[in-house]
């Protein structure tokens, strides 16, 4: 790996060189969603939850990949359940969110004390960054259930997990980083790209499906 | 390789999520136009300063304050209390009769669950803090007339009032639906909830196909046997100009209009949608693209002009396709037939068209002309039967109809007819003739019809490839 020489004055002043490789990677996930939004038709939460939960998922590294899955999963299960607990008392949105985060937090504090008591290391040391963006995740979950429903909600939070998961194996790949940190002006590649998405008026792919009876017609 | 190319000819017809967002609502729906369609107040307003019907206004409420000094005993037996800046019909509380002797005021919805004033407070505030707008801004509340439904629709919808969604663009009504509340949809009238959409002729405002939720093609409405094609949607030309209307004072250039009607007044605008969904496409089996870019770019002056336009463009279509399906082509009551004569000559009538006559008959001069005055003539020669007891007749009848079939080349059989003003005797030929273009070979009788507006009733027996349809 050769670093440009931008970066060797940073490294030197001691920035991680996987600052810097994220940093570079995030425009190149960030326009990875635009096109699964545009193209495939994958609306996922938006733009900002699963970019943030592709950095999530990194800091998981290494190894960690099946505990970032596994605490995304329980997040959206705690979530879901407190909906089903918190529709009887009839609260206020804002409460009923806080009481919503305070059980996912309880539930993730948990998670790892069980990880802890069954010696599984990777669990344990994981920084709160990740477990905190995580968490996030819930007001963008509970919002969708409240203005969308249930179904909708699960199908947006399982886009995000796979529109995550794939940004995840993007910015972890060591060819792609490597010719990043020597490369750095190739990411403004992505900007004649979201041009071009952001005209984009073809079908997208989700609707091909969603259209399929027309086209049979 | 066929049929990818078809299909991909196909999906150019298709509005998408992409097209509809960069090509129609951008240039169209401009932000000051689009706050009619989000605040459901200003709309209702805005509809009403231009004589435009929308339900009455009973109450609003916009703060805790105004919730506090909430008069409840102004409200009616029954209303809709809605959020102001809502939307998919979240948020809504329909009640429709208030419960007599409760100590206090209570109502009734639709599922017979009672409503308290603390429950209508509880959801007031819900509202106000901001739980069914977007980006759970704080909103404010009102209360509505409730409008009732029309009979019938009453057999389709589940709970709810069906609406009617249309699209304009460039004052065309480019497409419509009629949308149906279902169990799944929770009484709702959206597609996404999984109301039922359908697509409606816009000539005739007729209904065709149908989509219940986002994918399925149905014919009935689920779980009953009421089809749900050839419905006839009352005051269709109304409606179509009302919408037309709207987006002439709304200014939203791509326009939702979502009607209702009532059973007492008639169509009522529930509200106007800046950035209608694309189901609609589904539900009528064609592209909105198509559509919008064979309306695009014409200059449409009028709102009557629009309609017009609408109705010529995108409609019409229902009559091929029931031909399609049935495999049956449709005619009038009266239509004009060509008989072909003994030595092919043609000659051309108008026919009455008869579901309640057996058989076809001809008019005895017709036949004389078409070159059956020979067998007519030896008809006259055979002996009439003494009887009029009807019994002794019909006992007759086969005797007749054996004896003298082609006792005479030409003559195909006898026939006895009872009518009102009594029994006749009538000889049948074969006759073929063209209805509709097709060609029909028939037994017909022959009888005295000059005092008769048609010399020619064409019967059940030769109808078998016709719909009749009585208002054509």
């Amino acid at each position: 790996m050769s670093l440009h020489p931008l970066f060797l004055n940073f490294v030197d002043q001691g920035v991680p060189v996987d600052t810097i490789r994220y940093i570079l990677m995030f425009p190149l996930v960030v326009t990875l969603v635009a096109f699964f939004r545009q193209v495939v038709g994958i609306k996922a939460f938006g733009i900002y939850t699963p970019s943030i939960v592709t950095f999530a998922f990194l800091a998981f590294d290494p190894g960690g990949l099946k505990y970032g899955v596994a605490i995304f999963v329980s997040i959206i299960l705690v979530g879901m359940f407190s909906r089903l607990l918190l529709r009887k008392l009839r609260l206020l949105y804002l409460p009923r969110v806080a009481i919503t985060l305070t059980i996912v937090a309880l539930a993730i504090l948990g998670i790892l004390v069980a990880g802890g008591s069954l010696h599984r290391t990777g669990l344990a040391s994981v920084s709160i960054f990740p477990l905190l963006i995580m968490i996030t995740l819930v007001e963008k979950f509970v919002a969708t259930q409240i203005e969308k429903g249930d179904k909708v909600a699960l199908i947006l939070a399982t886009e995000t997990l796979f529109i995550s998961l794939i940004g995840y194996f993007l910015a972890r790949s060591h060819i792609i980083a490597n010719f990043l940190l020597s490369y750095p002006w190739i990411i403004l590649f992505t900007i004649p790209v979201n041009i071009f998405l952001g005209r984009w008026r073809g079908l997208r792919l989700s609707e091909y499906v969603r259209f399929s009876k027309l086209l049979k017609s | 390789m066929f049929h990818f190319l078809e299909s991909w000819k196909k999906s150019r017809n298709i509005l998408g999520m992409n097209a509809r967002n960069l090509d129609y609502l951008r240039p169209s729906n401009k932000k000051r136009a689009r706050r009619f369609a989000d605040d459901k107040m200003a709309c209702k307003r805005l509809l009403a300063k231009h004589d435009l019907p929308v339900p009455a206004l009973l109450a609003r409420v916009r703060t805790a304050e105004d919730l506090e000094n909430f008069d409840w005993s102004s409200l009616p037996g029954s209303f809709a209390l809605k959020p102001n800046h809502g939307f998919g019909g979240e948020g809504i509380v329909v009640v429709y009769g208030k419960k007599k002797d409760a100590a206090e005021h209570t109502w009734i919805k639709a599922d017979g669950s009672l409503v308290t004033v603390e429950d209508l407070k509880t959801h007031i505030r819900n509202i106000l803090d901001g739980s069914f707008s977007l980006a759970n801004i704080p909103d404010s509340a009102f209360f509505e007339e409730r409008l009732k439904l029309l009979k019938l629709l009453k057999p389709y919808t589940w709970k709810g009032i069906p609406d009617i969604r249309i699209i304009v663009y460039n004052r065309v009504p480019v497409m419509a639906m009629l949308r149906l509340p279902t169990k799944e949809s929770g009484g709702r009238a959206n597609l996404q909830q999984g109301a039922i959409g359908v697509g409606i002729d816009l000539a005739s405002g007729t209904t065709t196909t149908a989509v219940w939720g986002k994918n399925r093609i149905i014919d009935r409405v689920p779980g009953t046997r009421m089809v749900l094609s050839g419905i006839r949607i009352p005051f269709w030309k109304d409606i179509l100009k009302m919408a037309g209307e709207a987006q002439k004072v709304s200014g939203l250039g791509f326009l939702g209009a979502d009607i209702a009607i009532d059973r007492d007044r008639g169509p009522v605008f529930l509200e106007l949608n800046a950035r209608p969904g694309l189901s609609i496409q589904v539900a009528n089996l064609d592209g909105l693209k198509g559509r919008l870019e064979r309306v695009s770019g014409l200059a449409v002056k009028t709102v009557e002009k629009g309609v017009r336009m609408g109705m010529d463009l995108f409609g019409g279509e229902i009559e091929e396709e029931l031909e399609e399906i049935s495999g049956k082509k449709i005619i009038g009551t009266v239509e004009k037939v060509k008989l072909i004569g003994k030595d092919g000559k043609e000659v051309e009538v108008e026919a009455k068209i008869d579901t309640g006559a057996d058989s076809t008959s001809i008019d005895t001069e017709l036949a004389r002309e078409l070159g059956f005055g020979e067998v007519l003539d030896f008809f006259e020669t055979i002996p009439k039967p003494q009887t009029t007891d009807r019994t002794a007749l019909s006992a007759l009848s086969d005797e007749y109809d054996k004896k003298y079939k082609n006792a005479h080349p030409d003559l195909a059989g006898i026939v006895f007819v009872y009518a009102s003003n009594g029994f006749t005797m009538r000889p049948k030929i074969l006759l073929s003739f063209f209805l509709n273009g097709v060609d029909i070979s028939s037994k017909a009788s022959i009888v005295e019809r000059s005092n008769l507006q048609y010399p020619v009733i064409v019967g059940r027996k030769n109808l078998r490839k016709f719909l009749v349809d009585v208002s054509k």
